[in-house]
């Protein structure tokens, strides 16, 4: 007697599971052309493993890059000259991006908003959003800004690929927080002048995105982990 | 369980959890949501950008390796690390932008109407092809540079007004430089599209000689 209601039970629950579990994939893949279908799963994959491989790559060239700095460090207190070296090197990592920066600062946050109930949109392309932010975040005098915690120094360059961005080659979507230190009244006077980021403030007008611009203090934004790459240039 | 309401409610349990299941599957990294909704065609220029990316990385890895070896033979003979700090004085100099700066690349020049939008473009797009320095006329383009509107039709740079015709120079792998401005639907196609009446010129240049950033 209790062994036919546990098999009603089960004749009910999978059914249930496996209908719960069609619903939510049919949910996210719903209006997809079959051809792409096919292609999505293993080219995400891929997307993703080589973005776990980007993340060990970093964390070696962080530990050879402490290895280096370790044994110079050593060697500037027993040499005068590389000593000197040695603070002018501190200082223009500084004014590179390659230390990790704190502070009071302001966040603005970037997302698309999500009309309740609806499918997966058209992937939306924030790049040139997230250009004219960061343009205006420096304009009022920020000395150190990341997106989604990827700092941003000279090398660096946002653009979209669909609706994924990519930041300093690193991958990352929507929402976006972007994290500006520097003086917060001087950031925001330029975030907030109507003259500045009018196409992003009519869309948030239009509530097709939200955008929030928030003091911040004791902010604090990582060092720049990506390569260096300087092959052509020299100093004069 | 054994009655019929108890089967029911356990139905309904297992319904939400199936849901639960492959929506948290789905939150995992901020970024996979997004990918799922990608064509295969961005999915495929993501995987060869991020190839490109991670063969850099390797690239910097192996140097940086062969450095250390160098520096730890040169500190156990005595000599100290001289020449590592030498290095990345060097190195760090031009990624700062803080000292004038020499080397081959190309030259974007623009003579007629141009927008801060668009010079902006131009810097993201010349940094994404590997420019290692760049300069908007004399004006240095440095970590923390930003473009605006100028009078009478000039461009800000940093609050620098820089008046056209402009030449925007960029050092680096000048072929790389080249095609990356130039194929067919590159930045610079598009800006002959936009901007109909400017003329635009993209230029390999041997040498350059680009000034440090002004300022502080």
């Amino acid at each position: 007697m209790q062994r036919t209601a546990v098999q009603k039970g089960l004749a009910l629950v999978t059914p249930a599971l496996v209908f719960g579990f069609l619903v939510a994939t049919q949910w996210t893949t719903l209006a997809r052309p079959d051809v792409a279908i096919r292609y999505i799963d293993p080219l995400s994959d891929t997307v993703t493993r080589l973005q776990g491989d980007q993340a060990a790559l970093r964390q070696q060239l962080a530990s050879i890059r402490g290895q280096l700095d370790q044994l110079q460090r050593a060697s500037s207190t027993q040499s005068g000259a590389v000593g000197a070296l040695q603070s002018q090197i501190d200082d223009l990592r500084v004014q590179a991006g390659l230390a990790e920066a704190h502070g009071d600062g302001v966040v603005i946050t970037l997302d698309a908003a999500r009309p309740t109930g609806s499918a997966a949109k058209e992937p939306f392309c924030f790049a040139p959003d997230l250009t004219d932010l960061v343009n205006a975040a420096w304009r009022g005098g920020a000395s150190a800004i990341a997106i989604n915690n990827e700092r941003l120094v000279s090398s660096s360059s946002v653009y979209c690929v669909g609706g994924t961005i990519v930041v300093n080659g690193s991958i990352t979507s929507a929402p976006f927080s972007i994290s500006a230190v520097g003086p917060p009244a001087s950031i925001l006077a330029v975030l907030d002048d109507e003259a500045q980021l009018r196409d992003l403030k009519k869309r948030r007008d239009d509530r097709s995105v939200t955008l929030q611009f928030t003091r911040a203090t004791t902010l604090s934004v990582p060092a720049y982990r990506g390569a260096l790459a300087v092959r052509q240039a020299t100093p004069r | 369980m054994r009655s019929p309401a108890g089967a029911l409610a356990m139905a309904a349990v297992a319904l939400l959890l199936g849901v639960l299941v492959v929506s948290q599957f789905r939150s995992r990294d901020v970024y996979s949501r997004t990918l799922q909704q990608e064509t295969p065609e961005s999915l495929a220029r993501l995987i060869a950008d991020l190839n490109d990316r991670d063969r850099q990385l390797r690239d910097e890895i192996f140097d940086l390796r062969l450095r250390l070896e160098q520096a730890q033979s040169a500190v156990a003979g005595g000599q100290g690390s001289i020449a590592e700090a030498q290095r990345q004085l060097a190195q760090l100099q031009v990624f700062s932008a803080r000292s004038r700066v020499t080397g081959p690349g190309i030259a974007v020049r623009i003579d007629g109407a141009f927008d801060e939008r668009a010079l902006s473009d131009l810097v993201n797009e010349l940094r994404n092809a590997g420019a290692e320095a760049i300069a908007v006329n004399d004006a240095r383009v440095g970590p923390r540079s930003w473009f605006g509107p100028g009078s009478e039709g000039s461009l800000v740079v940093d609050g620098r007004a820089v008046r056209g015709p402009w030449a925007v120079s960029a050092i680096g792998a000048t072929e790389v430089l080249h095609v990356a401005m130039t194929r067919t639907g590159g930045i610079v196609g598009q800006f002959e599209l936009i901007y109909q009446r400017t003329r635009f010129s993209v230029t390999r240049e041997t040498s350059l000689d680009l000034p440090a950033i002004a300022g502080p």
